[in-house]
């Protein structure tokens, strides 16, 4: 029941996802990035308590995953052309590697599905396999896509 | 039960003590391997390989950008004409333990013989051994590009007579030893220093401050001493080991900082008690405001 209703809550999430409209500023299409990402940084915070065994799991790993492959498979659409402004971490590699970029982004998302998957069989070593692999394509991105700070 | 505990300690230590004994008579195909090992801790290959995708691992030709000028890192695969291949044993650990060549000529302090001096001729054998050991590259590195004031290796000499003491590290027995493992770690072979803490105008890393930040370029070095705010005092020991594998901070968020490379090629190779060891001694290193 509780995987259903999460199931039902990431799908909604999914259709609410961001559509630049008319009134979309560059600025509103960054700030809606930046919360996108902040929601993915959340649940790789969280996940990685669990995945480390500093919290128990009681079943909350798997809304976490699904929160991470969510988010993850929006990433393509917050990075749209045009949503770059001047105060922003996105480094133009984004825009000007299109390829390599999707590349990444196709690397996460299918990390993050491999997660949920692990999550819901619930066995600790694939967990922390699988997790330790959405971390890397975070990594991955970051290099090459982000401001180095 | 203090009997019992030092009774425990003393048959740890005497397990210890066979199993190095052991170790050290298994072979040379074990040397290498430490030898391995102990180059990932030492930082070498992100220095000493080209930052090209097709470079190949430690034959050198980094440019290392600096305030002083362009420094070249040289070839260390086996080659005979551009590389190590004819170095001695001595000539090796002389490099690391004092700054200078076979030719006696005095480094400049890009290679961080300041750190090495700290580091076991048992070690630098094995990591001599691993490289002898690797297929040689013929590849001669650029000569550094240097401003005119360090364009001769006097500058090198006269920077070591001021600012260079030779000396092997010794553990605290004061600390236990997973600390004085950390300390080795960080101080000697890894090297976290020389980008961590900041530097003075001549180079010279200031010890009040130690790694409490710097400046690399136009990238800002993070301050890792244990300040609550400045530093990582608030991370937890797992924490930093989580971070020295797979390069996420407490928060969730993934550097892709310089520190990527360092995490790749040394940290995330390295075994879990050997991060918890630079951990714990992290944890312990004086708080220091951000130096930048």
């Amino acid at each position: 029941m509780q995987h259903k209703i999460i199931a039902a809550v990431a799908a909604l999430t999914a259709t609410m996802s961001f559509t630049a409209l008319a009134q979309t500023t560059p600025e509103d299409a960054h700030d809606y990035r930046v919360a996108v990402m902040t929601a993915l940084r959340g649940h790789i915070g969280a996940a990685s308590m669990i995945a480390r065994g500093l919290v128990s799991n009681d079943g909350h790993l798997v809304g976490h995953a699904k929160g991470l492959d969510s988010a993850a498979n929006e990433l393509h659409r917050v990075f749209q052309e045009g949503s770059a402004v001047v105060e922003s971490e996105a480094l133009p590699a984004i825009w000007d590697d299109a390829d390599g970029f999707a590349a990444a982004i196709a690397a996460m998302t299918e990390a993050t599905a491999a997660f949920v998957e692990a999550a819901e069989g619930g066995d600790g070593q694939a967990i922390g396999a699988a997790f330790r692999n959405v971390g890397m394509s975070c990594r991955g991105c970051h290099d090459d896509y982000r401001v180095q700070n | 039960m203090t009997t019992i505990a030092s009774r425990i300690k003393s048959v740890a230590f005497v397990g210890a003590a066979t199993l190095l004994a052991a170790l050290s008579v298994y072979g040379q195909d074990n040397l290498v391997e430490r030898g391995q090992y102990l180059t990932y801790a030492g930082g070498c290959i992100s220095c000493h390989t080209e930052d090209t995708d097709d470079a190949v691992p430690l034959a050198g030709g980094r440019a290392m950008e600096t305030p002083f000028g362009t420094f070249y890192s040289p070839n260390i695969t086996p080659d005979e004409e551009t590389g190590i291949g004819g170095w001695s044993d001595d000539d090796f650990v002389n490099a690391f333990w004092e700054g200078v060549s076979p030719d006696g000529e005095h480094y400049f302090p890009s290679f961080p013989y300041t750190a090495y001096t700290g580091a076991s001729r048992e070690d630098l054998l094995a990591i001599k051994a691993y490289l002898m050991n690797l297929e040689p590259v013929a590849n001669e590195s650029p000569e550094h590009d240097l401003a005119w004031y360090m364009d001769t290796r006097l500058a090198a000499d006269g920077w070591k007579a001021l600012n260079f003491e030779p000396a092997r590290f010794e553990p605290d027995p004061e600390k236990d030893e997973q600390w004085n493992r950390g300390a080795y770690l960080v101080r000697h072979l890894g090297h976290c220093g020389e980008c961590h803490t900041p530097r003075s105008t001549t180079g010279v890393l200031v010890t009040e401050e130690e790694f409490a930040g710097s400046v690399f370029g136009d990238e800002n070095i993070p301050n890792i001493s244990s300040h609550w705010i400045d530093g990582i005092g608030r991370w937890s020991l797992s924490d930093i080991e989580y971070f020295l594998d797979i390069g996420m901070l407490p928060d969730g968020d993934f550097t892709g900082s310089s520190m990527v490379a360092v995490i790749e090629d040394n940290t995330s190779k390295l075994t879990r008690g050997d991060r918890l060891a630079i951990a714990a001694y992290l944890k312990s290193v004086t708080p220091a405001e951000n130096a930048h």
